[in-house]
Parts: C-alpha cells; sequence; structure tokens
C-alpha cells in the first residue's frame, strides 16, 4: 500500500525513519565525544612525557654544542669517548622525541577530523524538530534526506582536512637525492 | 662555519634538527613556515635550506619555488624533511628544484651524512 492509497500510514513509516536516523547520530555523536575525550586525555599525558623529556635533553643537549664549540676553538677537546657516548644518547633521544611529536600531530588531526564530524551529526540531530504536520510524508522524508546529507558529510570528515602527518613506518628515514 | 636554515612549523622538530647539526659544527636559524623561511632567507646568506612541507602561510615545496627564484638560491641545496612519502609528491619536490627529500623521523646519523654530501 503506497502513500496515495494510505497517506497517514506513509507518514507515520517516514516519521518511524526520521526518528531512527536521530537515534543512530545521537548514539554517533556520543561515541565521538567520548573519543574526543580519550584523544585529549591522550595527548595530555602525551605532551607531560615530551615536556619533561625535553626538559632533559635541552640541558644536555647544550652543553654538548658548548663543549663542541669550546671544542672547535681550541679550549677543550670534544673528541674523548664520553662525548661521543652521551652525543650518542642525546642522537637517540632525538629519535624518540620525533616520534612523540609526530604522535601528537597524529592525535591533533584526528580531534580536528572527530570535531568536524560532530558538528555535521550536531546538524543532523537539529533538523529533528519540531515535527511536521502528521500525514504530510513528503516533509518528513525530505528531513530525513537532509539528515542523512548530513550523517554522511559527518563521516566523509573523517577523510578530509588530513593535514596531519601520515604515519609511514616503511619510509620513515628514507633519503632520495636529485 | 656553514649556515643551514631549518623550516618547520613544529619547535620540537626545528630543536631536534638544530641540536644535530650544530653538534657538528653548523650555524642554524630557524623558521616557523614557509613565509618565514622565505624572508629569513633573504635577510641572511644560507648555505642550505632544510624544510617541512605541511606548513601554515607557506607550504615546504611553495618555499622551494620562492627560494629558486631568488637569484642566491639559484644552486643553493634545499632539502624537503617531512612525513611525506609518496612518490607524487618527491617528483612535485624534484620538479620545483628540491635538492632532495628526508621522511621523517629522520636519523641523526643519516642527517648528517645527507648534509655533509650535498655542501661538499
Amino acid at each position: 500500500m503506497d502513500d496515495k492509497a494510505n497517506p497517514l500510514s506513509g507518514a507515520r513509516d517516514a516519521a518511524q525513519a526520521a526518528d531512527l536516523l536521530v537515534k543512530v547520530a545521537a548514539q554517533l555523536n556520543e561515541r565521538l565525544a567520548l573519543t574526543a575525550e580519550e584523544l585529549a586525555r591522550s595527548q595530555a599525558v602525551l605532551r607531560e612525557a615530551s615536556g619533561e623529556l625535553m626538559t632533559a635533553f635541552r640541558g644536555a643537549a647544550d652543553r654538548l654544542v658548548a663543549a663542541q664549540r669550546d671544542s672547535a676553538s681550541g679550549a677543550a677537546p670534544a673528541g674523548s669517548p664520553d662525548y661521543g657516548v652521551v652525543l650518542d644518547h642525546l642522537y637517540n633521544a632525538v629519535q624518540h622525541l620525533q616520534s612523540h611529536d609526530l604522535v601528537n600531530q597524529l592525535i591533533d588531526a584526528q580531534k580536528q577530523r572527530v570535531e568536524k564530524m560532530r558538528e555535521k551529526l550536531g546538524e543532523a540531530i537539529s533538523l529533528a524538530g519540531p515535527a511536521p504536520q502528521p500525514g504530510e510524508a513528503h516533509q518528513w522524508i525530505e528531513r530525513s534526506r537532509a539528515m542523512l546529507d548530513c550523517i554522511v558529510a559527518g563521516i566523509r570528515q573523517m577523510d578530509e582536512d588530513a593535514r596531519g602527518p601520515k604515519s609511514d613506518k616503511e619510509h620513515a628515514g628514507s633519503v632520495d637525492l636529485f | 662555519m656553514k649556515t643551514i636554515l631549518a623550516v618547520d612549523d613544529s619547535a620540537t622538530m626545528r630543536e631536534m634538527v638544530a641540536f644535530v647539526l650544530e653538534s657538528a659544527g653548523y650555524r642554524v636559524i630557524e623558521a616557523e613556515d614557509g613565509a618565514q623561511g622565505l624572508d629569513r632567507a633573504t635577510t641572511t646568506s644560507c648555505d642550505l635550506v632544510i624544510t617541512d612541507q605541511n606548513m601554515p602561510n607557506m607550504d615546504g615545496l611553495t618555499l622551494v619555488r620562492s627560494l629558486r627564484e631568488l637569484r642566491d638560491y639559484k644552486t643553493v641545496p634545499i632539502l624537503l624533511l617531512t612525513t611525506e612519502s609518496s612518490d607524487a609528491m618527491k617528483a612535485q619536490g624534484r620538479a620545483a628544484g628540491a635538492t632532495g627529500w628526508l621522511v621523517k623521523p629522520f636519523d641523526p646519523a643519516t642527517l648528517l651524512e645527507v648534509v655533509q654530501k650535498v655542501l661538499r
């Protein structure tokens, strides 16, 4: 039986479909809110660890570079075994700190995508009310279509605006000279 | 003493590059995006430029093209140091006039080898 044969039944079905879309959008938004919180918390922990590592790194790096400069001017030898050992440790720290930085940037990019997706889902939810008059199936259908467009646009945000770093372990550290 | 310009919007990355190069005896000046890098390059004579690709205001490839238009930077080596590793991006870098392409995170010893090689 179609809308023309039974307009009230068609409108009821359309209203139920719209209601279902609102529930989907609301649940997705709740999950994304939790994800956003977890990302923020992870980033805070990482930043704290990076900050402490960075402070220790700077203290040693500044002394080493100063020693290297003194050595270049003949004031102190930098060729001692200790110098090489310290340099190796600092070079290891350079790689760890780069990884921290890249992970931090990845989290930033992910946070932006989640936020944009939440905005679109919020738009979809806001389209839910006020309800059309009972029996106006076409209005429910148009509303559902607009909500679906917002939800799809939100999901597409996951692929767009990805200005964060790529996670490419295979090519990390590779060199091409032209 | 050779002067190297390090351009990156990440302060941590700039600091890492600067430490590795300064520990090898180079002088390093820093810029936090392509626009500032171009400005620094025009006010200070640099022997080498190392730049990130994805940055606000001006990206690395645009910086390379802009530098290559300057008479003083026609032959100065320019390295891209970036997380981008696709062949298409590297081809763009080469076409823009970059000397080389290094993918982050970099190994300090490898960075020094490359720097010494292109400055030779």
